[in-house]
């Protein structure tokens, strides 16, 4: 028992000091280098990869955005985190005579959009995907007309 | 192929990992050496001592206490202190305590969401109080803080048993000085490296509060969108590399900002396997008999076969409800079954989502802790069943069981058996009184099998410093928080101070250099060991899994519903 | 061991097992006996309280059903005959360890000794039981007398039977310095003696505390096991404690009985129940071989030898050289040879003489010279020359007297006979001097030596052979080939030992070529010729210093450090006390080739004791698919989904209960008598077994609860 209090007593201090350097080097040390060299040289991702129209911010690319008009193309709303900015490509094409409706855009057209877009680099394991942000713009910039009130 | 690649890696990483803690010169002497002799000095710690196994794990226990202190502070008080764009406000004292617990344990149990009620698209411009959420400052000098300190514990003790086995070892070792360097030479280079590649695969590192931009459609409809960035990079790194598992945002990984797309999905898979990996070829390096890596690398890795196997067995999956379009339904059930087997606990999808028998292969490596389990505590984990499985099996050899030439002794078979006896006290009486007390009821988790996983699944995940869980920060109740706290901490610094006790007790004991005992480096030794090891383990369980993801299986709830 | 003897032995055992043990048995039934086994302990406990709900199923609300008194009643009575079968099993290896010791002693009948007491210069003799001596005190033991207990002779000569101790039939010798032991009978003459143990410290005695099973000490493996044994139990106790309240909270229903029908069915029973009797019956097989352990650690330890030291004489070889041929040099004849074998070998009484004699006697070798033999001078061997003979008076000529005179004046009169001699001792012309003895002793005392000499000396060696010279009148004259006899089947068991892994190296004194030679017949590939016995001590450590467990033999007190150092001692009981003393197992028998078996024994206990543990444990699995379905059948009907093997509903619990009960008796006889095993390496052994008891007790209670299941239905 005596033994245990002397080493406790030894190890006092030293653990107290041992603590205090080491909130500053793994709290604040590392995470503000991280930041200062990705602020330097990866601004747009280490911004959380904003999304421009226009030369305005809209979203972020990364990010699930609300659509509920029907000329455009709509994100899940039951995934995991609930932003999930992607839809299958089988989901896109399920929208696809929705949105040829409402835009007259041709749904071969909308397909070929879709194609383009397709994401997926799982190999057999991935199910192809597309970002539902980026599907909406390419939409505005390619078709002025139906687009006209988002230009 | 991701498998593959992390025990090659491991393999390569290694022989460092080795130098650094048997303190071999090395290149990066001549910047480190000036910088960890200060800090030596300023802790007034003399580097050449050696420690025995109670100075060691007391030196660890109390760092770790001292670091959640101040950990403590800063989420009860966040509320005043800088780096706070969103304005949260401080923790309650009781998921302050159960947090600082949570990460200090390499446990990453969350009963709070990063950013607050933000979740809730598309508008969470104004914050309702409610659900807690972090600081910046929270994130860094609490979350990221403990993630890296807890990891270079769990490095540091693993590394001191370790070197009880070693031959002619007088000591443990310094833990001031493993964690300094475990620090410097390991976690903040390689986290360098990964959080930079976090960031260049789109994950935000930055200091600005959330973004508040007009949407597309809010041209016409003026709606708005919060975009929740914030020093995100560097935290994963270091949740994935540490196998931490507590993520900044709720979602965890599954939250398109920690884990982009499905490139950083396989690196951050990666980077969980990397070190526990890496500790099973420490172990024959530092004790200096390479092949004795075999058992603890081959059981590991077929015991997360197994878990698999069982994961796949309800076909391949598709993309369902709970999981992300980017990642699939494949990689959905992978990541659930790498970071359950190396106890990080991050989730790359809604654990409700997935199929009962992906549960159960989850329950199965948290319950085991080896596969190849956490960061150093695996390898500790797996001695102490290989020392089991030696003890039980290897009598039949007709040699009284000795284990890298030690002979096992009565009070090394009884540290092994406590250490073995914590996880189901932890483990099943917590569990019945979440129900007995009502705690279960008050936040809507029913007596069905499914919320009886729900249950049973949280204090696993406790005990085994896990932190994947399927309650979230509706388990932010006094009950919880302080259960799961005391269920975390026996957790984690029993077995560490019992398997410390158990390398202490190695040093000057008589090592036969014969290879007559029984051979622990033989394919069909690491077979047995798998059979042993799933027998205790299930044994200690069944009827738990049977009420559980079993019982789920079989009313045929298939995702949840 | 005499025929009589084990008829005896066998006879008694056989009325002891249906009464004693079976009253015994049930004696060990009180829970107070019990504590000593806190596994068994607890399935009393559970016993006490499924009977109470049999008695009052409404003293267990949510716990007991009034319908299923029966059930529980059953359920109680299996749970009482597991416990029986484990103290039963107790009680059969005690009783059987006690039964063999018993057999090997004749000193617990009350004997009354002749004490005696000095008194003011005057012995006294005073009758006294045996039980009352104490170390030093001095006794006097007459024809017929029971040796009372371990002494040391200081006076008289006289021969003792100790065939009920060793087996040995013959009666032995005992003069001034020898040990008599405890029980054994003198048949002529007295001894006066002194007592060197206290009645409770006697090899006998010992062997007595350690079959007792309250008193055995436990061994340090034991209690490994045993902790072992606890924490599973601690494992399965707080899991059922859970479970209980996890079926209390959700409402689940489970039975208490069925409950407890998991519990104990889960417990470690099976080697809870033999552990004990494995450790026991052990020990009695070494009783067997007439082999007292002084510890049953020392068994233990003999498990892990790496190298054991064989003696070769009297371990490879049997104790004696035969002659087998006679080898003349160029002048001579074989007959020359054989006649002065026979003559050189008359006087000699060891087999190795005797066997010269009968090899020249069945050559027709027979020389004219016997008559002159009664009438010859011996020259006993000696070791400083290490030769003998005889020297022969011509029929004729003068006959030196024997004695009488001084020395001086007997060389005078040799003098005067003999005067033509170069160096050595002068022989009469007449007379006819033969000596026998080591090759390089004879080369010295001879005036010539033969060009051959080396030659065939050296090819003798060369063949494993030992040579012996014979000289007639300092004249080389031939030599005889002496053969090892090798021990039977001694080449077996030195291949088993190798097959195992552990290093044979025998011990000789011999000379290297023959030593090597004879090694290799019996294929030893290490041995240490021309071995003196302080080398046996440099070869434990050095083999300990390589972190080797050494196990050796020994007999004579320069031994005693070898065996005091080594790990398994083995000590001759026909040796010294002080080999006795410092080794920490005695063979009663004085068989040094029984240190193999002892190895052989240990290994089998520690393989027992494994082989029980893994079956016990790898049998849980299936007692799950037994039960689970059955214990929330009631609120979790889909669990039925476990019920792999179709039981019956109503006989699921039953079965494996009973399963687990009749498994301790089936297992009984594997634990008195050891798991068999082939000779063969660790890994191999390791393996075999684990397929047998790990794997097969997997599979074995899926069988056999179904089976039982089967016939319950069917009654």
């Amino acid at each position: 028992m005596m033994n245990f209090k002397r080493e406790f007593r030894q190890n006092y201090s030293p653990a107290m000091r041992l603590a205090v350097i080491s909130l500053v080097l793994c709290g604040l040390v590392f995470p503000l280098v991280i930041t200062g060299i990705a602020q330097v040289f990866l601004p747009s991702q280490a911004n959380g990869s904003l999304v421009q129209l226009h030369g305005k911010n809209v979203g972020s690319s990364l990010i699930a955005q609300t659509f509920s008009l029907p000329i455009f193309f709509h994100p899940r709303n039951d995934s995991a985190s609930g932003v999930d900015p992607d839809i299958t490509v089988k989901d896109a094409y399920s929208q696809i005579p929705r949105i040829s409706s409402a835009t007259d855009i041709s749904v071969d057209m909308l397909q070929q959009i879709v194609n383009q877009n397709e994401e997926g680099t799982f190999w057999i394991f991935g199910t192809p995907y597309v970002n539902v942000l980026r599907l909406n713009l390419v939409l505005i910039q390619t078709n002025n007309s139906a687009y006209g009130a988002f230009q | 192929m991701i498998l593959v690649v992390a025990i090659l890696s491991g393999r390569f990483l290694a022989p460092y990992i080795t130098r650094v803690f048997s303190r071999s010169p090395s290149r990066l002497d001549k910047v480190l050496n000036p910088i960890e002799k200060g800090i030596y000095r300023l802790i007034s710690v003399d580097p050449a001592r050696g420690m025995g196994w109670k100075e060691y794990f007391l030196a660890a226990l109390v760092v770790n206490i001292f670091q959640m202190a101040i950990a403590f502070i800063i989420f009860a008080f966040q509320g005043v202190l800088p780096l706070n764009p969103q304005g949260f406000p401080g923790l309650s004292w009781d998921l302050a305590f159960m947090q600082v617990i949570s990460f200090g344990t390499n446990t990453n149990l969350q009963h709070y969401n990063g950013e607050g009620n933000c979740i809730q698209l598309p508008n969470c411009a104004a914050l309702t109080p409610g659900v807690p959420g972090l600081s910046y400052l929270s994130e860094m000098m609490a979350v990221q803080f403990l993630q890296f300190t807890s990891a270079a514990t769990g490095i540091c003790v693993a590394v001191a048993m370790i070197r009880g086995f070693v031959a002619h070892s007088k000591d443990l070792g310094n833990f001031y000085v493993d964690f300094t360097r475990s620090l410097t030479r390991i976690l903040f280079p390689l986290c360098f490296v990964a959080s930079l590649v976090f960031v260049g695969l789109g994950v935000p590192q930055t200091l600005t509060g959330y973004h508040i931009v007009s949407t597309v459609e809010g041209a016409t409809t003026r709606a708005t969108q919060t975009i929740l960035v914030g020093p995100v990079a560097s935290l994963v790194s270091i949740m994935q590399l540490g196998t931490n598992g507590g993520g900044y945002y709720g979602a965890n990984s599954a939250y398109p900002f920690q884990n982009p797309n499905p490139a950083s999905d396989i690196f951050q898979i990666f980077l969980m396997l990397l070190i526990p990996t890496t500790l099973c070829f420490v172990f024959g390096q530092l004790t200096g008999k390479k092949r004795e890596t075999r058992p603890i690398l081959w059981g590991a890795y077929s015991l997360f076969a197994l878990d698999l196997l069982i994961a796949f067995t309800p076909n391949l999956p598709v993309v369902g409800p709970g999981m992300e379009v980017r990642f699939g339904g494949f990689f959905s059930v992978f990541w659930t079954v790498v970071t359950t087997a190396v106890t990080t606990g991050s989730v790359n999808a809604s654990l409700s989502g997935l199929n009962p028998l992906v549960i159960l292969s989850a329950f199965n490596g948290m319950l085991i802790q080896a596969t190849p389990g956490g960061k150093g505590v695996g390898v500790m984990y797996m001695v102490m069943f290989i020392i089991l499985t030696v003890f039980i099996v290897g009598l039949m050899s007709g040699r009284t069981p000795e284990y890298l030439g030690l002979k096992i002794t009565a009070r090394d078979v009884k540290l092994v058996m406590i250490a073995f006896l914590v996880h189901p006290v932890i483990v099943l009486v917590p569990t019945v009184l979440a129900y007995s007390t009502g705690a279960a009821g008050a936040i809507g988790v029913g007596t069905s099998s499914i919320g009886f996983t729900k249950i049973f699944y949280e204090f696993t995940s406790a005990a085994a410093n896990n932190g994947s869980d399927f309650l979230g920060a509706s388990a932010n109740t006094p009950f919880f928080n302080i259960s799961t706290a005391l269920v975390m901490f026996l957790g984690r610094f029993a077995p560490i101070g019992l398997l410390l006790s158990l390398g202490g007790s190695m040093i000057n004991r008589k090592r036969l250099t014969t290879e007559a005992g029984v051979r622990t480096d033989s394919p069909l030794f690491a077979l047995i060991l798998v059979g042993s090891i799933l027998v205790l383990v299930l044994l200690t369980f069944f009827p738990f899994l049977a009420l559980g993801p079993i019982l789920e299986f079989f009313q045929g709830h298939v995702n949840g519903f | 061991m005499s025929t009589r003897l084990s008829k005896m032995m066998s006879a008694r055992r056989t009325t002891l097992i249906s009464r004693k043990v079976l009253i015994d048995s049930l004696v060990r039934l009180s829970p107070l006996r019990l504590i000593a086994n806190p596994v068994m302990l607890i399935v009393e406990i559970t016993f006490f309280i499924v009977i109470a709900m049999a008695l009052d199923p409404e003293a267990f609300p949510r716990l007991a059903s009034s319908s299923l008194q029966v059930f529980y009643v059953e359920v109680a009575l299996i749970l009482l005959i597991t416990v029986w079968f484990s103290t039963l099993s107790d009680a059969l290896a005690e009783s059987q360890a006690k039964n063999t010791a018993n057999s090997l002693r004749r000193l617990e009948m009350e004997v009354s000794s002749k004490k005696i007491l000095i008194e003011a210069g005057s012995r006294r003799i005073v009758p006294t039981p045996s039980r009352e001596l104490r170390t030093g005190d001095l006794i006097l033991l007459e024809k017929n007398d029971t040796v009372p207990i371990d002494a040391q002779v200081l006076e008289g000569i006289a021969m003792v039977d100790e065939s009920l101790l060793t087996g040995e039939s013959t009666a032995v010798r005992k003069a001034p310095g020898d040990d008599v032991i405890g029980g054994s009978q003198v048949l002529s003459d007295t001894l006066t003696a002194k007592v060197t143990v206290n009645p409770d410290e006697t090899f006998i005695n010992q062997m007595i505390r350690m079959v007792e099973s309250s008193k055995r000490p436990k061994t340090p493996n034991e209690q490994a096991v045993t902790i072992v044994l606890i924490g599973l139990t601690a494992i399965f106790t707080i899991l059922i404690g859970a479970l209980l309240g996890v079926s209390l909270v959700l409402s689940l229903a489970a039975d208490l009985s069925v409950l407890i029908a998991l519990y104990v069915c889960l417990l470690p029973t099976t080697i809870g129940a033999l552990l004990p009797s494995i450790g026991l019956s052990g020990i009695s097989r070494l009783y067997k071989e007439k082999i007292v352990a002084k510890s049953g650690r020392a068994v233990e330890t003999a498990g892990d030898t790496d190298v054991i030291l064989l003696d070769k004489t009297g371990t490879i070889t049997v104790g004696n050289r035969q002659a087998v041929e006679f080898l003349p040099f160029l002048e001579f004849n074989e007959r020359d040879v054989g006649e002065a074998a026979f003559l050189a070998s008359w006087h000699d009484d060891t087999p190795e003489g005797r066997s010269l004699i009968r090899l020249a006697y069945e050559a027709g070798f027979v020389p004219k010279e016997m008559n002159a033999l009664d009438a010859s001078e011996v020259y006993e061997f000696s070791a400083s020359t290490r030769t003998s003979g005889v020297k022969l008076a011509g029929g004729t000529g003068f006959m030196l007297p024997k004695s009488g005179g001084t020395g001086r004046e007997r060389g005078r009169l040799r003098r005067k006979f003999e005067p033509h001699v170069e160096g050595g001792v002068p022989i009469g012309s007449d007379e006819t001097e033969i000596i026998k003895g080591a090759p390089d002793a004879i080369k010295k005392i001879v005036k010539s030596v033969p060009a051959d000499y080396d030659k065939i000396v050296q090819e003798i060696s060369a063949a494993g052979d030992t040579a012996m010279a014979l000289s007639r009148n300092r004249e080389a004259i031939g030599i005889v080939r002496l053969r090892d006899v090798l021990k039977p089947d001694i080449r077996e068991k030195i291949m088993a030992v190798k097959v195992m892994g552990i290093r044979p190296v025998m011990i000789t004194g011999d000379q290297p070529l023959t030593a090597k030679s004879i090694a290799a017949e019996v294929g030893i590939d290490e041995y240490q010729p021309e071995a003196k016995p302080e080398d046996k001590y440099d070869i434990v450590k050095r083999e300990q210093a390589e972190t080797r467990i050494v196990a050796m033999i020994g007999d004579g007190t320069n031994d005693a450090p070898a065996l005091a150092m080594a790990d398994v001692g083995l000590a001759m009981n026909s040796g010294t006390q002080a080999a006795k003393e410092a080794a920490n197992m005695v063979d009663l028998e004085s068989n040094p080739a029984k240190i193999i078996e002892v190895v052989m024994l240990g290994k089998q206990l520690l393989m027992t004791r494994g082989a029980v543990t893994t079956f016990s444990i790898a049998n849980d699995v299936a007692k799950y698919f037994a039960i689970m379905p059955v214990l929330f059948a009631s609120t979790v009907p889909e669990l039925k989904a476990l019920n792999v093997l179709g039981l019956g509903l109503n006989t699921a619990v039953l079965s494996a209960l009973i399963f687990n009960a009749i498994i301790i008796p089936l297992l009984i006889p594997l634990a008195m008598r050891g798991v068999t095993f082939k000779p063969s390496g660790t890994m191999t052994l390791f393996l075999k077994n684990t397929m047998i008891y790990g794997f097969g007790g997997v599979i074995v209670p899926f069988v056999g609860i179904k089976l039982i299941d089967i016939a319950i239905s069917l009654v």
